[in-house]
């Protein structure tokens, strides 16, 4: 069998359950709560780990940053075999209630990113698989973590709405935070409507690292790493309950 | 809102606070007289007529939409400004799965915005989402009643005569790309339904009946089509009636 073209992985070499986090260092984080994880390939942003876990294999493999990459990085999981997928990472809120290291979990996204244009036109939802959702939500309750759900937006341009961004951006923002949309990230949108399109089921699950109204920010790795690890379980659990 | 709402002429806490949205008023009748105990007819002005009643023990409410999502959008709006807060439409759809026969039921997660109305609401970016919450009230109900379904993304649109069976020209090379993304069935009002739910902060989910099929041009007899909306009504009531016990579970 020939090696996927970016990932550089082949069928067989994962799991129908895969966890994807945008961030290649953050792989190994994951991959420690699997039994035997072994490094399958390593090309560009893409990093895949293989092991098991309560008798399923599971992988875990890095989108890098944005659509773009991210809609490559499913659609040649796809091609090698993963049924179930949850997107692991951070976000920036929208919302005054949410607080830095909060949960949430996104039942679809604002398309606000070229990706998935390119895929479908723009009326078409982006929405996360029903079963991925509840089971995430079942495995927060059984854990007694508070989660937040609801509608999440996904874009491109980082320096255009983020905290980093231009003393400008809540401006462009507003439309959003007032149709109470939780949080922005990067990558959900592509990964819920090209889920959809190739008949598997995608989810997300995500930490607060920021707030956009409060302009609070967590820069420091080894306060994420503890909610990293966390959500980890949770997406595992998840795998659990589904099959 | 003591004031009376402008179409649906009725004020704060009038209609009870789950509701069926079917488009007919003709099922709303139906609905209304034959499915709820202690029925009340509240309303009757254009295409809108609200009844409350009683079922399985809870109170509970029907309101026509009229088609389309301009009276569908009037419709859930002066119904939230008066209170009511869990919303099911009930209603039927064109197949567009050649696996989903008339008389099946579709148990709907989202929907293509094709609408007008929603777009005066928010950029069309943002998802036509229903809520999770009621998709899994629907969902356990169906399970309870042993009914099969299709769980997914339908399409929303304005104009019946350019995708149905009885439209001009070749409406199935309209609707290809949507059959293709695998776009269950298309109606005319749970876009703009979903994203006014979304907006203002209240539950709203859809049940179809597919009527016909697009692709293969099957269509259902009236009896047959009967039976399945009458089975779609005692599923959305029962989540209505599931979605209220909840609700109380917290307080």
């Amino acid at each position: 069998m020939k090696k996927m073209h970016h990932l550089q992985i082949e069928p067989g070499q994962i799991g129908e359950f895969v966890i994807m986090p945008g961030d290649p260092g953050r792989c190994h984080l994951i991959a420690e709560h699997f039994e035997n994880p072994q490094l399958i390939a390593q090309s560009r942003e893409y990093v895949t780990y293989t092991g098991k876990y309560e008798g399923l294999t599971v992988s875990v493999t890095s989108t890098g940053m944005g659509c773009p990459s991210a809609a490559i990085a499913l659609e040649e999981l796809i091609m090698s075999g993963a049924k179930y997928l949850i997107r692991l990472g951070t976000t920036g809120a929208l919302q005054k209630n949410i607080n830095l290291g909060d949960i949430i979990i996104p039942t679809s996204a604002v398309r606000l990113e070229g990706t998935s244009v390119e895929y479908i036109p723009i009326e078409f939802p982006a929405v996360a698989d029903i079963d991925i959702i509840d089971a995430l939500i079942r495995a927060a309750q059984e854990k007694n973590l508070k989660s937040h759900i609801g509608i999440i937006m996904s874009h491109d341009a980082f320096y255009k709405g983020s905290v980093f961004a231009d003393p400008d951006f809540l401006k462009r923002e507003q439309v959003w935070i007032d149709s109470n949309i939780l949080s922005v990230e990067n990558e959900s949108s592509a990964l819920f409507t090209i889920g959809y399109l190739r008949k598997v089921k995608v989810g997300t699950i995500l930490t607060a690292v920021a707030n956009h109204l409060t302009r609070e920010v967590i820069t420091d790795e080894e306060k994420i790493n503890p909610i990293f690890h966390q959500m980890t379980d949770l997406c595992l659990e998840a795998f659990k309950n589904k099959n | 809102m003591e004031q009376v709402q402008y179409h649906i002429r009725c004020k704060k806490d009038d209609v009870n606070k789950a509701v069926l949205l079917p488009g007919d008023i003709e099922r709303a009748d139906y609905i209304g007289t034959k499915f709820f105990r202690d029925s009340v007819k509240i309303v009757e002005n254009r295409e809108f007529h609200i009844y409350n009643g009683i079922y399985e023990n809870k109170p509970v409410a029907v309101c026509s939409t009229g088609i389309g999502c301009m009276s569908a959008a009037v419709a859930i709006e002066e119904l939230t400004n008066i209170g009511c807060k869990y919303f099911i439409r009930v209603g039927t759809c064109g197949s567009l799965s050649p696996e989903i026969n008339p008389g099946d039921i579709i148990i709907v997660t989202g929907a293509v915005r094709g609408d007008g109305a929603s777009k005066e609401y928010i950029p069309i970016e943002y998802p036509a989402v229903a809520d999770y919450r009621i998709v899994t009230a629907l969902r356990n109900r169906a399970k309870k009643e042993n009914t099969d379904y299709s769980l997914g993304i339908i399409r929303t649109h304005d104009a019946f005569y350019m995708e149905s069976p009885f439209a001009f020209g070749d409406y199935k090379k309209r609707v290809t790309i949507w059959a293709e993304a695998g776009v269950l069935a298309i109606e005319n009002e749970s876009s703009t339904l979903f994203v006014i739910g979304s907006l203002r902060k209240v539950q709203v989910g859809t049940i179809l009946v597919a009527a016909g099929n697009l692709i293969t041009g099957k269509k259902g007899t009236k009896n047959e089509l009967q039976k399945s909306v009458d089975k779609a009504i005692i599923i959305a009531a029962g989540a209505l009636v599931d979605l209220r016990e909840k609700e109380e579970e917290k307080i």
